[in-house]
């Protein structure tokens, strides 16, 4: 096993012939996937998610870089040549074949012995649930038992990468739920190293050791989900990340103001004066009600309550500061105890605030 | 009772005409092979038409030229669609344009034309005095028209053989190739991420997955070729004559006490049909073309 170094990779697309379609450009894009991590290309649709896996997997032929296995040289090397594992958003299970058939598919043209090819299968079969359905077709299976097919198939195979192409994006939610959570228990048994496309950041944020955030062709921000979440480098990452409060305004001499001046505050850190865009997680704003008092320096600013929100157990306040509106979570006893229109001073830790350059 | 029945009754001039001449005429074909013959005097039920029949040599010689052509012409058209719809599925999963049709439209033309059309097509070119041995006579492949092998009304059965594999192939096509065509493109990518070349995805994918409708689409143009007549008829030799042609010559050349026998071919040709048809219905039952497609 060794690492996956993708560097300076780029793919252009050329433009549709009815022209609707603007041309698109992938990269150049430099990445390294350690030895047995799982690691997410997180982004929206048509970002680049899927052509970077394809390059990867060789099904997409690279205009300039290389990728490299170890000290292995890939770029040029056929797909079929690569020793990687695939799965795609459907289960593409052969129709004709049977169950452990499909899931003995790459030890067959690996060459290895029906007997042992089919031992390996049923073997894979059961660790991903499957015992008892060996001999039959894929149309007897639902969507979610193909999906399974697909991943033992994937995993018999003893890929030296896992390819993964938003393979549970076809699936009901509670399902979906459920082979996240298998893929992440045999992944960690397996150790197998895995790249995994998606846009579902609640998938990517369970499953990954690290995750790459993709916007228009380009990768943004590569770090653990914490770091990530905690310290997006872009309004982009955040805004992808689903964060809401996003202030924009102006540092000078280690003060942050808003543009309407309604949130002035002390960075608490060194940055060079211009102009900011300030991030709240919305976890990190605290009513000062109830006697709650910051124990770390931190810094507060007043604002409206303009509307409560119950969301499965979760209760978050809408505060109108200025002109800005931030989400700001409450416990059940603060949201019971506010009431729309009251005006409530809110304060973060400095240590939470995020400072981005725009 | 009568909004019940209105649908059959409307059925009934179709399906009377249908019974009338189909099952009226196999009927008294079957009963005439039996000896049941009033017009030359013959009422009683005998097994005498048979009897002679099997003991007579110009039908095993038919037989045995009817069962060769049928086996030859349907071997060849299978084997020469099969490649022909593997050839049009490769082009259509590796060109985005709109050449792999037009080449599927192409093949197809022979369907259009009618047997006896096909069977004087096969006359104007594969004869000695034909197009293809002019044009080698001309070039200088062969020094006189006459050494150019004679594929027309030969004894083996050549000429049959090639008006029929041309007129098959673009069928066993038709039969294969939407089979073909409900791979998907992904399934490419899926065998090579998996090790396989385009050698193992034909082999592994490809071929399992059309055998089926192929075996199914070679048992009826052998079936079709076994009791047809009009190409036999054109492009066959006096003797021996496939068993079409056997029972045509026996039935309008010989006297009225031929004609049970001329029949009992017939009834024999229609009873080995049905064998056919029913192994091919069992086998099309037991491969089931779409198992495994959702």
């Amino acid at each position: 096993m060794a690492s996956l170094h993708i560097n300076q990779i780029e793919k252009k697309f050329a433009p549709s012939k009815t022209g609707q379609q603007a041309p698109f450009a992938l990269g150049p894009i430099d990445l390294t996937i350690r030895e047995g991590e799982f690691f997410s290309l997180l982004g929206p649709s048509g970002c680049g998610k899927t052509t970077l896996l394809k390059l990867v997997a060789g099904l997409t032929e690279a205009d300039a870089g290389n990728i490299l296995f170890g000290d292995n040289d890939l770029t040029k090397v056929a797909p079929e040549a690569r020793r990687f594992s695939m799965i795609f958003q459907q289960p593409l299970l052969f129709p004709h074949m049977t169950i452990e058939e499909n899931a003995a598919f790459g030890l067959k043209m690996q060459k290895i012995g029906k007997k042992e090819r089919l031992l390996e299968a049923r073997r894979m079969l059961a660790m991903t649930g499957l015992s008892g359905f060996e001999h039959r077709y894929p149309d007897e299976l639902s969507g979610g038992q193909q999906q399974r097919v697909a991943l033992a198939r994937a995993l018999v195979a003893k890929p030296r990468l896992l390819l993964m192409d938003e393979p549970f994006s076809a699936l009901d939610p509670g399902l979906r739920e459920e082979m996240r959570e298998l893929l992440g228990t045999i992944q960690h048994e397996l150790g197998v190293t895995v790249l995994f496309v998606t846009h579902d950041r609640q998938e990517a944020f369970e499953l990954s050791d690290r995750i790459g955030i993709m916007g228009g062709g380009r990768l943004l921000q590569v770090g653990t989900p914490v770091d990530l979440y905690e310290r997006p480098e872009s309004t982009t990452v955040a805004s992808f990340l689903g964060l809401k409060n996003i202030v924009e305004g102006t540092v000078h001499s280690r003060n942050f103001e808003s543009h309407d001046g309604q949130i002035s505050i002390n960075t608490g850190q060194e940055l060079a004066d211009g102009r900011y865009c300030l991030i709240f997680r919305p976890e990190t704003l605290m009513p000062a009600t109830f006697g709650n008092q910051a124990t770390v320096p931190s810094v507060q600013f007043t604002g409206k309550v303009s509307k409560l929100k119950f969301n499965q157990g979760t209760y978050v306040a809408l505060v109108q500061a200025g002109d800005e509106m931030l989400e700001c979570m409450v416990t059940r006893d603060q949201a019971e105890n506010m009431e729309v229109g009251q005006l409530i001073k809110i304060f973060v830790k400095q240590s939470d605030l995020q400072f981005v350059e725009y | 009772m009568w909004r019940k029945s209105k649908p059959y009754l409307l059925l009934l001039p179709a399906t009377g005409t249908i019974v009338l001449l189909f099952f009226g005429g196999l009927f008294d074909g079957l009963l005439k092979s039996l000896g049941y013959f009033p017009a030359i005097g013959e009422r009683q039920l005998n097994l005498d038409a048979y009897t002679n029949l099997l003991a007579s040599d110009s039908f095993w010689d038919s037989l045995e030229l009817t069962v060769r052509v049928a086996a030859i012409s349907s071997l060849l058209a299978g084997l020469l669609g099969g490649l022909l719809a593997i050839a049009l599925f490769l082009l259509n999963q590796y060109s985005e344009d709109e050449n792999s049709r037009l080449w599927h439209r192409l093949f197809q033309l022979p369907l259009t034309i009618p047997h006896l059309v096909a069977g004087y097509v096969i006359v104007l070119l594969f004869t000695q005095s034909g197009v293809i041995s002019k044009l080698l006579a001309s070039v200088g492949m062969i020094d006189e028209m006459t050494d150019f092998p004679v594929l027309v009304n030969d004894p083996f059965g050549w000429g049959i053989i090639l008006a029929y594999t041309w007129k098959e192939v673009p069928f066993v096509l038709l039969m294969v190739y939407p089979v073909l065509a409900r791979i998907q493109k992904s399934w490419r990518e899926v065998s090579r991420v998996y090790g396989a070349g385009n050698w193992n995805f034909i082999r592994e994918i490809a071929l399992p997955i059309m055998m089926p409708s192929w075996i199914i689409a070679v048992f009826i143009v052998f079936v079709f070729t076994f009791s047809a007549f009009e190409i036999p008829f054109l492009l066959g030799v006096t003797y021996p004559g496939m068993l079409p042609v056997y029972s045509f010559q026996l039935y309008t050349d010989g006297s009225l006490s031929d004609r049970p026998e001329a029949l009992a071919v017939n009834i024999i040709l229609a009873l080995m049909t049905i064998c056919l048809g029913l192994a091919t219905y069992y086998f099309s039952k037991r491969w089931n073309v779409m198992k495994g497609w959702e």
